[in-house]
């Protein structure tokens, strides 16, 4: 198993998380996934890639460092997204029962090691 | 260009000697377009220079823009002209509050009060300088001051009483004024305007207008995102980065709301105090439109 | 956004909405043009088309060639802007899509709905009508009747 493998099975083996992929930042496609049936990895990828490099630069706009978790909440779940080296991203998706907070120290950890 | 302006500006350059800059001044400073509000109210102010309404609102439109200083003197202007201009002491008081100099803050604020006994906002800021003035520890050497009144005197040193701020405080206008952490909350149209508030850098440089124009089409992007993953309605965004807490709510369809703090704040208390602005918003939004 | 059959405009103008695209152009896979966005001469959209047709062609024939599938998009990454030619197939029959796109979008977003287009052009493509064949003596007076059609003159 590879690195990046390992990365998206612990992060899928966390309670709720529906689907786990890393996408490069700036094109929005999908270098890797894991998902359940019915999460497109491929919208995840693009919408969720987008959507961090706005925030990347709504915070260098502020003055502030670049962001290391994102959680876009919605009514039936999240998509949760850290950005890691090489512009890479690595995104999750998330039912609205989901442990978020075991899901971003995994992420936060995953992004360090990928970096 | 919405039709309210377009209505102004067409009223302005048939009678350019009207008053119609002072309202199509404002209208831009509302809507965000600073620059625009602020040509148009300059060159008002060229052609009125004794207008106390004139410098008021050259005030207002600077202490948005972040040039305090600026504002300060406009202010001032409008006082030497109309002491009793509650715009132009509320403004005053403001800048005093920032500058740490409550009883300086509180003397403009009473002669607002004063001059218009009916204003409620003016009842509100000065119980809220009263609150801190009682909670604030005496400083060990006390900056200098410019007296409070009369007006000429206040006006000696704005710099020098600017530059000492200690923390950032909201814009004299903003609807945030009374909430904790208002000086880094920001309300965002999805034109990429700023509508209310102010962001500041670490470095204490306002950001809100670039902030603002980054934040377009962030609703539109999360609100398909979450659509196209079948994940319903969004309703926040977290954001996290080493040196900042950020938080955007939706207060409506046609706004965003952006609250800042620093990271040692956590995540969770951020989230509720935007959604307590979110409120306020929705609330100062519906009584404007 | 002009297109010659209205059927094509609201699945056009979707993808136009999420995507950012800042050129596009859809056509046949023989180069007949359907529909427009962005270009401002109808020699541009001439040339585009023509290029457009024989790359699809051409790549088409190297998939055969290799064996494999037929390729379904190529991109061509620039700094200033990229371009993405993808073919796909609709009860119309065989068409390509020209995509030219910015940083201000990404490559899988212009994709991602891109896609949606072509799912949303085949439910929309009129279904008792045979494709339109390029006859050659009517090749000229159809393209004339098209770009004018497309340019709105």
């Amino acid at each position: 198993m590879t690195d990046t493998q390992l990365v998206l099975d612990r992060m899928t083996r966390v309670p709720g998380v529906r689907g786990a992929l890393i996408a490069s930042a700036d094109d929005g496609l999908v270098v890797t996934e894991q998902l359940m049936d019915g999460v497109d990895g491929r919208a995840a990828a693009a919408l969720a890639g987008s959507l961090v490099g706005r925030l990347v630069r709504t915070a260098e706009n502020a003055g502030r460092r670049p962001p290391v978790f994102v959680q876009l909440r919605a009514e039936r779940g999240s998509i949760l997204a850290a950005p890691c080296a090489e512009d890479l991203v690595l995104i999750a998706v998330v039912g609205a029962d989901a442990n978020v907070g075991l899901a971003r120290l995994e992420m936060l950890d995953a992004a360090s090691r990928l970096s | 260009m919405s039709d309210d302006i377009r209505t102004l500006t067409a009223r302005l350059a048939e009678e350019p000697a009207s008053l119609a800059f002072l309202e199509l001044a404002e209208t831009l400073r509302r809507r965000g377009q600073l620059e625009a509000a602020g040509k148009v109210a300059r060159g008002g102010l060229g052609r009125y220079p004794g207008l106390a309404d004139a410098h008021d609102l050259m005030g207002r439109i600077l202490s948005d823009q972040g040039d305090l200083a600026g504002a300060f003197d406009a202010w001032a202007d409008a006082l030497r002209i109309d002491p009793m201009r509650t715009g132009a002491l509320k403004g005053i008081a403001f800048l005093y509050f920032r500058a740490g100099d409550v009883a300086a803050a509180l003397d403009h604020l009473q002669r607002a009060a004063e001059a218009d006994p009916d204003d409620v906002s003016i009842a509100q800021a000065l119980a809220k300088v009263r609150r801190e003035a009682r909670g604030m520890t005496p400083r060990a050497e006390p900056e200098p001051v410019a007296p409070a009144a009369p007006v000429s005197a206040a006006v000696a040193s704005p710099v020098a009483v600017i530059e000492t701020v200690p923390l950032p405080q909201p814009d004299p206008g903003s609807p945030f004024a009374e909430l904790e952490g208002g000086h880094s909350l920001l309300l965002v149209d999805t034109n990429g305007l700023r509508l209310a508030g102010s962001l500041r850098s670490p470095e204490g440089a306002e950001t809100g207008d670039r902030v603002a124009a980054q934040l377009a089409g962030v609703s539109r992007e999360a609100a398909r995102a979450t659509r196209l993953l079948g994940l319903g309605t969004w309703h926040s965004i977290s954001v996290e980065s080493a040196d900042a807490h950020m938080v955007l709510v939706p207060p409506t369809a046609e706004t965003i709301l952006l609250a800042a703090r620093e990271p040692s704040l956590p995540m969770a208390r951020v989230a509720l105090l935007a959604e307590r602005a979110a409120r306020t918003a929705k609330s100062w939004l519906e009584r404007i439109q | 956004m002009r297109a010659l059959e209205p059927w094509v405009e609201a699945p056009l103008q979707s993808f136009l909405d999420e995507s950012s695209a800042r050129l596009t152009l859809l056509m046949t896979s023989s180069g007949q043009v359907v529909a427009q966005h962005g270009f401002s001469r109808s020699l541009d959209v001439m040339t585009a088309a023509a290029l457009g047709a024989g790359i699809g062609a051409s790549t088409e024939e190297l998939a055969r060639l290799m064996g494999s599938p037929r390729f379904e998009a190529l991109v061509h990454h620039g700094a200033r802007q990229s371009c993405l030619l993808a073919g796909f197939s609709i009860p119309r029959g065989r068409w390509l899509g020209l995509v030219v796109f910015g940083p201000e979008t990404s490559v899988g977003i212009v994709q991602l709905f891109f896609d949606q287009m072509v799912q949303q052009l085949a439910a929309a493509a009129p279904r008792d009508q045979a494709p339109a064949a390029p006859l050659p003596e009517n090749f000229e007076r159809e393209l004339d009747a098209s770009l004018k059609a497309l340019f709105a003159r």
